[in-house]
């Protein structure tokens, strides 16, 4: 059952009405008409509150107070111009002192007729306010549920250049280590890393479209070669590495056995990860004067 | 019954009670000011759409109050329910409160400040009546556990008449209801009585409201036990209570904090140490 539907808290305020529409307003409270049957309550504090009804054009005095109410009031919130002055400056609207409608400061969900708006438009204004309330509710608690929401896929020749510059990125923390920034991941073209698009299978780890992780696996013979598995620095220690090399090893084909890997001997999370994952070191050797490779191998269980 | 499972069982319907409590409560209000009123659901609806919306805080602490405020009233209510000493009923149901005003003094406005001094103001009024009434149900049953005071045979009001009215003066404060809701009414949401809950929104003010709940459940627990000796007059006798204090909430004009202090006093000292004076030495 929709959350927001039954309980409809509302804030009211004058702009610069001639209170017209605020004495309709408080009428829809009164025992003729009982908004409160429908869950209304009209609270005093924009904290509380879901709808803000505005009555009145806005002028040089009241539109910082509305915005100043608006940014009170928490998400999601609907905002309801009760009046033909909040619609548009009604008969005021020329006046040297108005700017016009309650539009020209807050975005607005709902305008209510009338001048003055009768208590029946505006419950009615208030049930509308009430089913925009529900599909902003929605909305935000999608955008909520695409937050940290990772997606493991074969990434394509588009994301390429996107992968070289997360590639530079991530391997900032390995040149720092071994003091050397020839490392020949810092170094890699563009040109050369779209070579390697022909040999070599590339995987992504995304967060809303923005790729935060890859790697690269290859086969020969019974092995597959896992490489450059690469995690955006803000975004480490959340086991993105650990689920990219996983799924590297399980996008192999069955005849591929064994799986082999490598990082540099003083990479010492590199090292702890994969032997968690279950590979052992088999060979060390020397690469650049810096940096000693360290393969790693695993067999297929 | 085992204490935990009676512990349990209180877990599971104290805020269904109490919900349903106060959607009673507004229900009639309503009817009492020639309203038809929100549905009988209508506190659950609020707490839900409450618990959706986004929390905006002063300080991120102030949730933390709250949250302890909440705890500290479930667990308040269970050691009452699952037969624990009376006093620590009364020293947990304190420090519970405590926490709101904490929390109403951690949000740092003018509102809040206000609200949580008025909020100090009315536990200074109701906290000696509370003790009073625990050191009363003492005297007359030889016991502070709320166990051997229910299995008592005689019914308690009979001999503390004089506390029990001081308790339902107590529950008018307790319950935030005219002419004594000062720091935060169920009604007038544009005055400065909502203070304590001006800077709480979302699932705070939710769970300030759930925790309201469990305390209306233990106070008319507590009224129940004074006529624990026959299940049926102490049911009718909460729900009695209950009415009563709805109709005194619609029934008054709000009176000043001097006048709430002097008269909680008053009342505690000629009603219920009148009482307890009059158990000691007849």
């Amino acid at each position: 059952m929709p959350a927001f539907a039954k309980s409809p808290w509302v804030i009211h305020y004058d702009a610069s009405s001639c209170n017209g529409c605020d004495i309709e307003t408080l009428a829809c409270l009164t025992p003729l008409y009982d908004a409160e049957r429908l869950g209304v309550v009209n609270t005093g504090n924009p904290k509380h509150a879901d709808i803000f009804l505005v009555t009145g054009a806005v002028n040089a005095q009241s539109g910082d107070v509305i915005r100043n109410i608006y940014h009170q009031l928490p998400e999601p919130k609907v905002v309801v111009a009760v009046g033909a002055c909040a619609a548009s400056g009604g008969i005021f609207r020329e006046c040297y002192n108005i700017h016009g409608g309650v539009d020209t400061v807050v975005p607005v969900d709902v305008y209510v007729g009338g001048c003055a708006a009768r208590p029946e438009a505006i419950i009615d204004g208030i049930v509308r306010a009430v089913q925009i309330l529900e599909v902003k509710h929605k909305a935000t608690q999608a955008a909520a549920r695409g937050i940290d929401k990772l997606v493991y896929e074969p990434a394509l020749a588009g994301d390429i250049p996107e992968i070289l510059a997360l590639q530079k990125v991530t391997y900032r923390s390995e040149a720092e280590i071994y003091g050397d920034d020839s490392l020949p991941a810092m170094q890699q073209t563009l040109a050369e890393i779209e070579a390697d698009l022909a040999q070599w299978t590339f995987l992504k780890a995304s967060i809303n479209g923005k790729i935060v992780g890859s790697i690269r696996g290859r086969i020969e013979g019974a092995t597959g070669y896992i490489r450059r598995c690469i995690v955006h620095p803000y975004f480490r220690g959340r086991g993105i590495a650990r689920r990219l090399i996983t799924e590297m090893e399980r996008s192999f084909p069955p005849q591929v056995v064994r799986f082999e890997t490598l990082t540099g001997h003083k990479s010492r999370r590199n090292l702890a990860m994969c032997e968690k994952l279950g590979y052992r070191v088999f060979k060390t050797e020397e690469y650049l004067p810096t940096v000693q490779w360290v393969h790693l191998q695993k067999e297929r269980k | 019954m085992n204490p935990l499972l009676r512990f349990a069982i209180y877990l599971i319907l104290a805020p269904l009670i109490g919900g349903l409590l106060a959607g009673i409560d507004r229900k009639l209000s309503a009817r009492l000011q020639a309203r038809q009123g929100p549905p009988l659901w209508q506190p659950f609806y609020d707490v839900r759409k409450l618990w959706n919306k986004e929390n905006i805080v002063v300080r991120r602490s102030q949730d933390f109050y709250v949250f302890f405020f909440l705890i500290l009233m479930v667990f308040t209510g269970g050691l009452f329910f699952a037969g624990s000493d009376l006093l620590l009923v009364v020293f947990a149901l304190t420090l519970a409160a405590i926490f709101l005003v904490l929390g109403a003094y951690k949000a740092s406005s003018p509102y809040s400040f206000i609200g949580a001094e008025r909020e100090l103001l009315q536990m200074m009024a109701y906290e000696p009546m509370i003790l009073v009434t625990a050191v009363g149900m003492y005297l007359a049953t030889g016991s502070f556990y709320v166990n051997d005071i229910a299995a008592h045979s005689g019914v308690l009001a009979l001999r503390l008449p004089g506390v029990l009215l001081g308790f339902l003066f107590c529950l008018l404060i307790k319950f935030r209801k005219s002419p004594f809701d000062l720091s935060s009414s169920h009604h007038a949401h544009q005055e400065l009585v909502r203070g304590i809950l001006t800077e709480f929104s979302g699932s705070t003010l939710a769970m300030i409201e759930v925790a309201h709940w469990f305390e209306n459940v233990l106070l008319l627990g507590w009224v129940y036990l004074f006529f624990a000796a026959s299940p049926a007059a102490g049911i009718a006798a909460a729900l009695g209570a209950f009415l009563l204090v709805i109709v005194v909430d619609n029934a008054c004009a709000r009176l000043t904090w001097p006048t709430m202090l002097k008269g909680a006093w008053a009342t505690t000292l000629v009603l219920g140490f009148g009482n307890i004076l009059f158990l000691t030495y007849f």
